[in-house]
């Protein structure tokens, strides 16, 4: 048992949890951050990518908008190189109900969400796959976020400022004494050791698990899960955000980000956040909402599928989960149970993540006595303003290969700007992911940093893996140096075994989001990655490849997905 | 009025069009595009699921599943094609070695062992049961074989191997360094000399070398034998992720025959539709750079490939379809049993087994399990019955099926009692 002490640990290094920690950090307040898988291993990693304007919550949730709108500004300052400015569109459909677009525009203008009607056939100039039968357009300041590389500039950010990061730690226990907690005790998945944590507070930022880590304080904390599935297509069929002009429902709003746009929500209540599961229906329903904005989508391609899951913090029973308020809850349990030492944050949107954080911190920096004002506004993060200067060697979790991009790509990493760098190398040739443009540099980079794991830990740093061939020429190039990788750095007696854990687990990663989406060209292309992995690769045959879906992070505590 | 068309150019079109060539029917080959030879390993799998000899697994399945296409055409006939299979390909001078009687076991680029009955000379050295040191060699410049993996994968195994990375001498011009570039490459005399040299500096005491399969696309064999005079140590060839070279050695291979025996090729048109009259296809419709075209033909033969060759496509909705001549497609399950969850299953996904139900002469089955068509042959990946792959049959019931399958159409019409 090794024993750490810090005065502020915040659980969960998801969108909160990273604001949460830059915040204090800033402030001066010594902190400390655990997860139980990599960054964005929960919601973060899974949701839209819409950095709202607020108008989806003008007419149903005024307060929400107001929010987003206030917080879509500062983030656009803050962070430049994680958003990008799409812009956004609401529009009526056919479908839709007509009188629904002159509330709209008046709770636009009394929350202060920015929008600005467009004449119909300027919408289809912008973007020309459009419903042409839509009736009005609305402009609106929708973005596109990058929530990877979002959470790792804030944790980035913090560390620059003293703060630590320790990811693959799960937290089993609260250590409570009388009516305080006093510390936590985590399990470390990749040694198995147990660590405790000492600290005279703890920030709850575990989203939807927050019942989970209150419970283990012994108090009651009723988070409804809403699960919510997403289907990214295989190229930008959009380059604007679009919304339906209606109140906010399932499959009503498409997000082009990166490569890909994506189609989404539902929402489904789920009794365990870590069990669930996608559904045909679901696709179906989604597919057959996108008619309505991009008639002729169900023949374009799908690429996969993937659900996240929302915390909603219930007050009392509420029946119906989309009537649950969006805005978020602090709630100070000292005041609210009687038990000192944590608060919970939860509920909220990514969009809000900053101001989520803001609240919390002032709430506890005031109960620590430290009076330094929250700065987190007005400080914009700087990873990526500082090119030459490396990051401390292996301080951070993919930080080198993020900074990189982060510096290359400013202000958002679209594909094209890889694909000047790459042209500008001239290195073609050292592509290890052709679809994403990742560089063998970049790989590398990406697998000398501290605490990746597995392959898919890298796809979240790189992107590998998540174009159309969904893994059928990079999982193989990966793992392979991956293994050269390491045995140059321990060698050889680790052996492949390693290597080979690390395919089969992202194959099967891979599969679980295909799965939902698979038909017409890409269930051929999933057939060409088969070929290749079982015939020509014969990766089945391989000593170690036990096809267990869990086996790098095997710990029951991060499948986060079931099926 | 052609004779004989044959649809698509994978290794069972390109057999069948062999066989109806070698006929004298002249065939036209329509395919969308090349086959999976450009991308497969090159070898001839027929059997792979167990430790069973080819041969006892052929007559097996031959009375236990009567509908797979093995036992749809028997195992002499499979012992036929495979006859011919080799004369072709000897007599191109790029001979396949190996039969019925076992498996060879290759290593892999992942240095997984891999049981193949027919290969290319050029990895014969291969055979990991021969014995013998290895040592696995490659280029950085090259990302689609790795010879530390492969090479610590075969140790794990018992295999002595050692994996090396060779320096690529200077040339000019070059950036992206895929199969199809080095194998070029290796067609220059100098550029080998000095690899022969590094690979004799590299060898210690491995008595054979294995290189990823780029070596040379006109003349393979005479590459290898300037690499064992060179480096002191026999030298073979294992599969790199696709482009294949050892497969687009093959199709050249089986093209020249073909057009030598009066076939030809047109590669880029697909096939979209057929027309009849009663159980006799007439007319088949195709489409290049959008334009239509319609072939009046006397013989069919689908070889389309199933899922992966673009003949069997599915939709959203969970309809699985034929796509050149829209025979009803045999699919056991519903859309929700498509998939195992796991993506390595051994079963495989059902959802590769669908495809177009034969009877004994490949002829394409209706619902009411009579043929559709008296003059339409069926081969390859696009047969109902088996998921070829988790059986490591793929390319076995491609060159058995399709030379079957041009023999039997072939012989159609000279039969009087079977002609309508
Ligand atoms: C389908 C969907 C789409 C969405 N789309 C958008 C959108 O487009 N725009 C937007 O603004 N918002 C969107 N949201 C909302 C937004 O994604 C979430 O509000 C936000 O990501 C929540 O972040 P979080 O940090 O609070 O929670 P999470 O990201 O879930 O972080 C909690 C972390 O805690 C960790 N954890 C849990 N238990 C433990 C433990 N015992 N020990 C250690 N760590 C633990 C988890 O692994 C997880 O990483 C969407 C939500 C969903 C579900
Ligand atoms: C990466 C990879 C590795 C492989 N490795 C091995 C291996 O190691 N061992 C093994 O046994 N097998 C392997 N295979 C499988 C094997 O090579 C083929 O799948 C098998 O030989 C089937 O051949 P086929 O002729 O039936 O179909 P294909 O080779 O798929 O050919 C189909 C042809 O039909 C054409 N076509 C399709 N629809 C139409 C249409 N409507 N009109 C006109 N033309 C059409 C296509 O363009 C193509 O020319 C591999 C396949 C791949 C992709």
């Amino acid at each position: 048992m090794r024993t750490l002490t810090t005065d502020v640990l915040v659980i969960g290094g998801g969108a909160t949890g990273a604001g949460v920690l830059r915040d204090l950090a800033l402030r001066g307040i010594r902190c400390a951050l655990v997860e139980k898988g990599d960054l964005t291993h929960g919601t973060t990693g899974r949701y839209h990518g819409l950095l709202h304007s607020g108008g989806r919550y003008v007419v149903k949730d005024p307060q929400s908008a107001e929010e987003c709108a206030r917080e879509n500004e500062i983030l656009r300052r803050i962070m430049p190189h994680c958003i990008e400015d799409t812009g956004g569109l609401f529009v009526v459909t056919p479908a839709d109900d007509e009188s629904y677009a002159d509330r709209f525009v008046a709770a636009c203008r009394r929350t202060g969400v920015w929008v600005e009607e467009i004449a119909v056939s300027a919408a289809l100039r912008r973007e020309p796959l459009l419903n042409p039968r839509i009736s009005r357009a609305f402009a609106v300041r929708d973005g596109a976020a990058d929530s990877f590389l979002a959470t790792h500039a804030n944790t980035d950010d913090a560390r620059r400022y003293g703060a630590q990061v320790l990811t693959y730690h799960v937290v089993n226990g609260l250590e409570r004494v009388g009516d305080r907690i006093i510390g936590a005790v985590c399990e470390d998945l990749r040694s198995g050791e147990m660590v405790r944590i000492h600290c005279a507070a703890i920030i709850n930022a575990t989203g939807a698990w927050a019942g989970k880590i209150a419970a283990l304080a012994g108090l009651q904390v009723s988070v409804v899960a809403g699960k919510g599935t997403m289907v990214a297509m295989n190229h930008r069929i959009v380059n604007t955000v679009i919304n339906r002009c209606k109140m906010p429902d399932d499959g009503d709003i498409i997000v082009p980000i990166h490569t890909v746009a994506v189609l989404g929500t539902t929402d489904i209540y789920v009794p365990d956040p870590d069990v669930y599961s996608i559904t045909p229906e679901e696709i179906r329903l989604i597919l057959d909402e996108g008619e309505h904005l991009i008639p002729g989508v169900r023949r374009m391609r799908a690429l996969r599928a993937w659900a996240g899951v929302r915390p909603l913090y219930r007050e009392e029973d509420a029946t119906h989960d989309r009537d649950i308020p969006r805005t978020y809850r602090l709630l100070d349990h000292e005041v609210r149970d009687g038990v000192a030492g944590m608060v919970s944050i939860v509920g909220g949107k990514w969009t809000t993540y900053r101001l989520m954080a803001e609240e919390t911190v002032d709430v506890v920096a005031h109960r620590l006595g430290v009076t330094t004002p929250c700065r987190t506004a007005e400080l914009r993060i700087e990873a990526s303003a500082q090119p030459a200067a490396p990051l401390r060697p292996a301080i951070s979790h993919g930080s080198a290969a993020r900074a990189r991009f982060a510096i290359l790509a400013s202000p958002f990493y679209m594909l094209g700007h890889r694909l000047a760098e790459v042209e500008a190398d001239d290195s073609y040739g050292d592509l290890v992911c052709e679809c994403e443009l990742v560089t063998r540099e970049q790989l590398e980079a990406a697998i000398e940093s501290e605490g990746t794991a597995n392959l898919d830990d890298l796809r979240r740093d790189t992107r590998l893996g998540m174009g159309p061939c969904q893994g059928g020429f990079c999982t193989y190039r990966a793992a392979a140096i991956w293994h050269e990788r390491r045995s140059a750095r321990y060698g050889q007696a680790a052996g492949a075994a390693p290597a080979t854990r690390l395919l089969t687990h992202f194959l099967q990663e891979r599969w679980k989001g295909l799965t939902p989406t698979l038909w017409g060209d890409q269930l051929r292309q999933a057939r060409l990655d088969e070929l290749i992995y079982l015939e020509t690769l014969a990766v089945d045959r391989l000593p170690e490849a036990i096809p267990d879906e869990t086996i790098v992070t095997g710990h029951a505590a991060i499948a986060t997905e079931a099926g | 009025m052609h004779e004989a068309i044959v649809i698509g150019a994978g290794l069972s079109g390109l057999m069948g069009a062999l066989a109806l060539a070698e006929a004298g029917l002249r065939p036209l080959v329509l395919a969308k595009g090349h086959g999976a030879t450009h991308w497969a390993s090159g070898t001839i799998d027929l059997w792979g699921k167990d430790e069973r000899s080819p041969r006892d697994a052929l007559r097996s399945i031959v009375t236990a599943r009567p509908e797979h296409p093995y036992a749809l055409i028997g195992v002499d006939a499979v012992a036929d094609a495979l006859a011919r299979f080799r004369a072709v390909t000897e007599a191109a001078r790029y001979p396949y070695v190996g039969g019925m009687d076992h498996s060879v076991l290759l290593p892999t680029a992942a240095g997984a062992l891999r049981p193949v009955a027919l290969l290319p000379i050029t990895m014969a050295a291969g055979d990991v049961r021969a014995g013998g040191e290895m040592v696995i060699a490659g280029f950085h410049e090259l990302r689609d074989f790795y010879p530390p993996l492969a090479a610590a994968n075969l140790a794990a195994q018992g295999i002595a191997a050692r994996g090396v990375y060779l320096q690529l001498p200077p040339v000019p011009r070059v950036r992206d360094f895929g199969p199809r570039t080095l194998a070029q490459l290796f067609d220059d005399p100098a550029f080998r000399k000095q690899i022969g040299r590094q690979l004799r500096q590299q060898r210690g005491s491995a008595t054979r070398i294995g290189l990823p399969a780029v070596l040379g696309v006109r003349d393979p064999l005479g590459v290898v034998a300037d690499l064992q005079l060179l480096s002191g140590a026999q030298v073979f060839e294992i599969p790199t992720l696709p482009p294949s070279v050892p497969g687009i050695r093959l199709f050249n291979v089986l093209r020249a025959a073909i057009e030598r025996s009066g076939g030809r090729l047109q590669i880029g048109s697909e096939v979209i539709r057929a027309e009849g009259v009663g159980h006799i296809l007439t007319t088949l419709c195709s489409e290049a750079a959008a334009r239509e075209q319609q072939h009046r033909v006397r013989r069919v033969l689908l070889a389309t490939g199933g899922i992966a060759g673009g003949g069997i496509r599915t939709n959203d909705a969970g309809l699985v379809r034929e796509t050149a001549l829209d025979l009803p497609v045999r699919m056991d399950v519903n859309h929700a049993g498509w998939f195992a969850p796991r993506f390595l299953d051994p079963g495989g996904h059902a959802i590769y087994a669908a495809g177009v139900a034969a009877d004994d002469r490949l002829r394409p089955l209706g619902v009411d399990g009579w043929p559709v068509y008296e003059n339409v042959a069926v081969a390859g990946a696009t047969l109902a019955g088996a998921d070829t792959l988790r059986e490591r049959s793929r390319t076995g019931v491609a060159i058995a099926t399709g030379w079957a399958a041009g023999r039997m159409l072939a012989a159609y019409g000279c039969d009087a009692t079977r002609s309508y």
